[in-house]
């Protein structure tokens, strides 16, 4: 009964604590990782981009503003001819990522209940990356276990030497480290196309190549791009795996820019190159997209809204 | 014909695995099947050089470092995130899940720029930062899908029981989050064990074990680097082991008690 009688003032201290709750709107909480990223992410990026309008003597950077390492690097085959490489480590290894996950995906969503799978294929992508470059090393070497068995059966009288420190060596391990994180990602896209429309499709005589390329994959379309795109910058901009397995044909600006921050030291030439190196990615990236949208292959945006 | 697929797609990921586990045991320093003789003798090799064993000191270190701090930033980051509403949540998704949309190399060497500019030493300290800022996103990210369906009116009921903000977070908050968070915590201390990208460029004297490797795997074909790899994996697998079975028991005693 009490109650009743204190209700107008309860209701007015609910009010005002309302307010109070309104207030700490989440900018209080979100302060630190905010000045986490600004200092330790946007500010980097900032000087690193002020950086590359430097330039440099003998290590030490010197404070002259100029855009020489632009025209620099515009006029330097090697650079172009790195990027190209490491424009196709990542082009074919996104793209094979992706074809190779697809049909695991589509499993994992709708044949199996069982997570079995996915744990066993999140345990490799956690399976150390150098490891992995390792294996394929021991796997293509000149000693390795591809040549060793193809000598010991009489197919071959000398090791092959071609195929370890290639490009071919660089995407086959470099597909072999992506494939996993292009799976989980297709596997979140799939989930939003639920059973229901497929069996929707099969009602109304769809064959299970048209709900494919008429319902999945148009409604899944986001996911299959985010994952082509991430894979395709992770593996573009790699330089352990073409440091270790690509050879020297296997050079990518990746590399080059590395090798500028770890012993040529011009680390204003590097910051600029690395620079070139993101905006041609980028830009390959969107006349790739633009492509698919020219060609009719992207759907509009009716199944997303 | 899809389970066919589906085998050898694992056989794809693993079989390399495999090998190098295989080879870690082989008595023989020679690459190639088949292995006469099984032998702990690369282990032993391994396990007598000071320089491994402190740059895998250093990377547990480095791990358990790089899971607290990301863990605590990544939190934050998850609450604040259940609470923003409209372009500031969309700029703050952004802003935490932007560092993963760049290769390491571009992150390792602004970090680097910046410790340059501003004269700190290379150290754990630097890893330390670098590896935070590489798992951020996903610890974020990891989290995000809980809390999207995280229901704020129930820290709104503690509250209007009269609980203070900090004891419905305690309390409340916290608790359905737990699971989340342990489990994108143990994410973290993989990633970060795992690192090597940004490290090689932020890291000091002091090296993790994949720059270790990674040293070795430039010098010469040391059959000893197969025994590290191993280890590298069984420790990551362990932690998430661990993780899982953490999770696990903390579901059956959340079941336990709603029955008492």
């Amino acid at each position: 009964m009490s109650a009743l009688v204190d209700s107008k003032s309860d209701e007015v201290d609910i009010a005002k604590r309302r307010v109070a709750l309104a207030l700490p709107s989440g900018f209080g909480l979100g302060l630190p990782p905010l000045a986490f990223l600004l200092l330790f992410f946007v500010l980097p990026v900032i000087l690193l981009f002020l950086v590359s309008f430097l330039t440099a003597r003998s290590f030490v950077i010197e404070y002259v503003w100029s855009t020489d390492n632009y025209t620099r690097i515009f006029a330097s085959t090697s650079f172009w001819l790195a990027t190209w490489v490491g424009l196709k480590n990542g082009f074919y290894t996104a793209f094979f990522s992706v074809v190779l996950s697809f049909p695991v995906a589509y499993y994992l969503v709708y044949r199996t209940k069982s997570n079995l799978i996915l744990y066993l294929v999140l345990l490799s992508w956690f399976s150390s990356y150098l490891v992995r470059v390792y294996a394929w090393r021991t796997i293509l070497g000149t000693n390795g276990v591809i040549n060793s068995f193809l000598m010991s059966s009489g197919i071959i009288d000398e090791p092959l030497q071609v195929i370890l420190f290639s490009p071919f060596a660089s995407v086959l391990t470099l597909i072999h480290i992506m494939v996993p994180f292009s799976l989980l990602i297709l596997v979140s896209a799939l989930r939003d196309v639920k059973q229901d429309y497929l069996d929707a499709a099969r009602d109304l005589g769809a064959s299970k190549l048209a709900v494919l390329t008429k319902v999945i994959l148009p409604m899944a379309y986001k996911g299959v791009v985010g994952s082509f795109m991430f894979t395709y910058i992770l593996a573009a901009g790699d330089y352990i795996t073409p440091q270790l397995l690509g050879g020297r044909e296997g050079v990518t600006s990746g590399l080059l820019i590395a090798n500028q921050f770890r012993s040529a030291g011009n680390w204003p030439l590097g910051s600029a190159m690395a620079f070139v190196m993101m905006a041609t990615f980028v830009a390959v990236y969107f006349a790739f997209t633009l492509l698919l949208r020219i060609l009719n292959l992207a759907p509009g945006r009716r199944y997303h809204e | 014909m899809l389970r066919a697929y589906l085998c050898a797609y694992l056989f794809f990921l693993f079989a390399p695995i495999a090998m190098i586990v295989l080879f870690s045991f082989n008595d023989s320093p020679a690459l190639t099947f088949p292995i006469e003789a099984y032998s702990l003798r690369w282990y032993e090799t391994l396990l007598s050089k000071p320089d491994f064993v402190a740059s895998l000191v250093n990377s547990l270190k480095v791990g358990i470092y790089t899971s607290i701090v990301t863990t605590i930033l990544g939190t934050l980051a998850a609450l604040a995130l259940i609470r923003m509403k409209g372009r500031y949540r969309q700029f703050f998704e952004w802003l935490n899940f932007a560092p993963v949309g760049l290769p390491g190399l571009f992150l390792g060497i602004s970090l680097v720029t910046l410790f340059g500019l501003i004269g700190l030493q290379r150290s754990l300290l630097t890893v330390t930062i670098g590896h935070v800022l590489f798992t951020l996103p996903f610890f974020v990210e990891a989290m995000r899908s809980r809390v999207n369906y995280f229901d704020p009116s129930l820290e709104e009921a503690a509250r209007d029981l009269g609980a203070t903000q900090f004891q419905a977070y305690r309390r409340v908050t916290i608790p359905i989050l737990l699971p989340t968070i342990v489990g994108s915590a143990i994410l973290t201390f993989s990633l970060s064990f795992d690192e090597l990208i940004i490290t090689v460029f932020v890291s000091g004297n002091d090296t993790t074990l994949p720059m270790f490797i990674w040293s070795m795997m430039r010098r010469t074909v040391d059959p000893s680097i197969n025994a590290a790899s191993v280890m590298a994996l069984v420790l990551s697998i362990l932690v998430m082991a661990a993780g899982g079975a953490s999770l696990w028991f903390q579901r059956r005693w959340a079941v336990a008690a709603r029955h008492e």
